[in-house]
């Protein structure tokens, strides 16, 4: 082979240097990256949120990564309280513990004063054992008002068959704190009255934790010069404090009362203090006449009966100099936990466990979704995108239980995400 | 603990099936014929900030995470 310099020679070297599976982006003579990303979030009627992602990546000595990610987040709006719509006006407690907000009759119940900001650092760092292995050790801090998040990861790949498959294992541990204001209610207690009426927020609380221990493995696979399969499977298993603090559930009377489907009381949301997941994942990266195919599909189930399928498709288009549009279209699917019910009966008895979240009701969704990526020199990139999101569900009480029948008791959520993206080679 | 079982060993297998298949002639590319899969839009990373942004809605909007990559806490998210 003939090292004379010229960019042929120059660009097969890069090539046959990129170590393909899990190495990133292929550069020259790169010292690092930074990669910024900014979300907004806006649902129709409930939730609007802005986030934004900093991540710096120094490439070290002995072909040692470090990277470091920001992230910050805000949030704002109105989020469905769990308790079903009524045909008088509804008064609730506010999460703070002190106050109330009354909800229009007929309307699905929204907490309206939803408002939340979050700080995340990320740190990782990977470390070649040798030319085959390395090992990534992580470690992250998340802070909410009313969470905290603390974990760490290790993880370690093995390129084997002149790397054309590499190998992947890594465990995760996380330890969160969920301190709400006006502290973490016991499950199936009645909904609190509000202490105050001056709209100071109550002092202290209970608070309460969870950990979460999770394994992911993986085999990537190059199948041939265009196609690279990724197969992973996950394990995460919580245990503690696993109950959202502001949902209720609404307690109705029976079919034969006089107002079947009136709401009574509320009560607060009662989850099983342990949730075991799994998910096994497969994606199929494809490059064929100048565009790439990205197809991947979840199988996903938990022990509180919750199956769902994500069927994920991009489509990378290159344009003109270097620009290129990529379309997007992603399916999902769930099935209900074993212990969701949109309301519980009068008189019928408290079970152990039950939720009207309806994150975890049936629902099915879809996201489609346009990204425009711009080069601006070499090493330098901009991108625009914006999304699409709707969840379907339906959740129609039978006809007996009088206006309640009427209703589709699944909440409605549109949203529309707007994301623009930098990154630089350093 | 059968369905647990018979999920695993289906995942277990494709595993095993690419893995062992890596092996023979069809299966992989020698070093010189990477130009394709060294592309930018060919790593497995590539927009992996957007990817975690994308992950960290559905987290908090659907009753599923995990697969890609962990699945577990970090944000009391609503």
């Amino acid at each position: 082979m003939q090292l004379n310099g010229k960019v042929p020679i120059r660009g097969a070297l890069t090539a046959i240097t990129a170590t393909l599976l899990g190495s990133g982006v292929v550069h020259a003579d790169p010292k690092g990256k930074v990669e910024s990303s900014v979300l907004l979030y806006s649902e129709t009627n409930r939730v609007s949120a802005a986030e934004g992602v900093f991540s710096l990546t120094r490439f070290l000595k002995k072909d040692r990564i470090l990277n470091a990610r920001l992230t910050l987040d805000g949030l704002t709006g109105s989020s469905p309280n769990g308790a079903t719509p009524s045909n008088n006006i509804q008064t609730f407690t506010r999460p703070s513990g002190s106050d109330s907000y009354k909800v229009k009759a007929g309307k699905t119940p929204l907490d309206d004063t939803f408002r939340d900001r979050r700080v995340g650092l990320d740190g990782s760092l990977t470390l070649p054992v040798n030319r085959l292995t390395k090992l990534i050790l992580g470690a992250h801090l998340s802070a909410e008002q009313d969470y905290t998040s603390f974990g760490t990861s290790a993880g370690m790949t093995r390129d084997i068959f002149r790397k054309n498959t590499t190998l992947s294992a890594s465990i995760a541990f996380s330890h969160d704190l969920v301190t709400p204001v006006a502290g973490a209610p016991t499950p199936l207690s009645d909904m609190a009255q509000p202490t105050r009426s001056n709209g100071e927020e109550s002092e202290g609380g209970p608070s309460e934790s969870k950990n979460i221990f999770d394994v992911v493995v993986g085999v990537t696979q190059v199948i041939n010069r265009t196609t690279l399969l990724r197969v992973n499977y996950s394990v995460d298993h919580a245990s503690g404090y696993l109950n959202d603090p502001y949902k209720i559930v609404s307690i109705v009377q029976g079919q034969s009362s006089a107002q079947p489907g009136e709401p009574t009381r509320y009560i607060n949301e009662s989850r099983p203090r342990n949730r075991t997941k799994r998910a096994a994942y497969a994606e199929l990266r494809h490059y064929i006449g100048g565009h790439t195919i990205d197809l991947s599909y979840r199988y996903f189930n938990d022990s509180w009966g919750i199956r769902s399928q994500t069927v994920d498709f991009r489509y990378h288009l290159p344009l003109k100099v270097g620009h290129s549009i990529e379309p997007h279209f992603r399916w999902y699917h769930q099935t209900q936990a074993n212990f969701y019910q949109s309301y519980l009966l009068d008189g019928a008895g408290l079970p152990n466990s039950v939720s009207a979240d309806y994150r975890l009701a049936p629902f099915h969704a879809i996201t489609a979704g346009l990204q425009y990526l711009f080069p601006f020199e070499e090493g330098t990139h901009l991108s625009l995108g914006v999304e699409y999101y709707q969840q379907f569900g339906d959740l129609s009480p039978p006809a007996a239980m009088g206006p309640l029948s009427q209703k589709n008791l699944f909440p409605e959520l549109k949203a529309v995400m707007v994301r623009l993206g930098f990154s630089y080679d350093l | 603990m059968t369905k647990r079982l018979r999920f695993a060993l289906s995942v277990s297998a494709i595993a095993l099936l690419f893995g062992s298949l890596s092996g023979c002639a069809p299966i992989g590319v020698q070093v010189w014929e990477r130009d394709i899969l060294a592309k930018q839009e060919m790593q497995l990373d590539y927009q992996a900030i957007d990817m975690s942004l994308d992950d960290h809605i559905y987290f908090s909007k659907e009753g599923s995470s995990g697969g890609r990559g962990f699945g577990g806490g970090g944000c009391g998210c609503n």
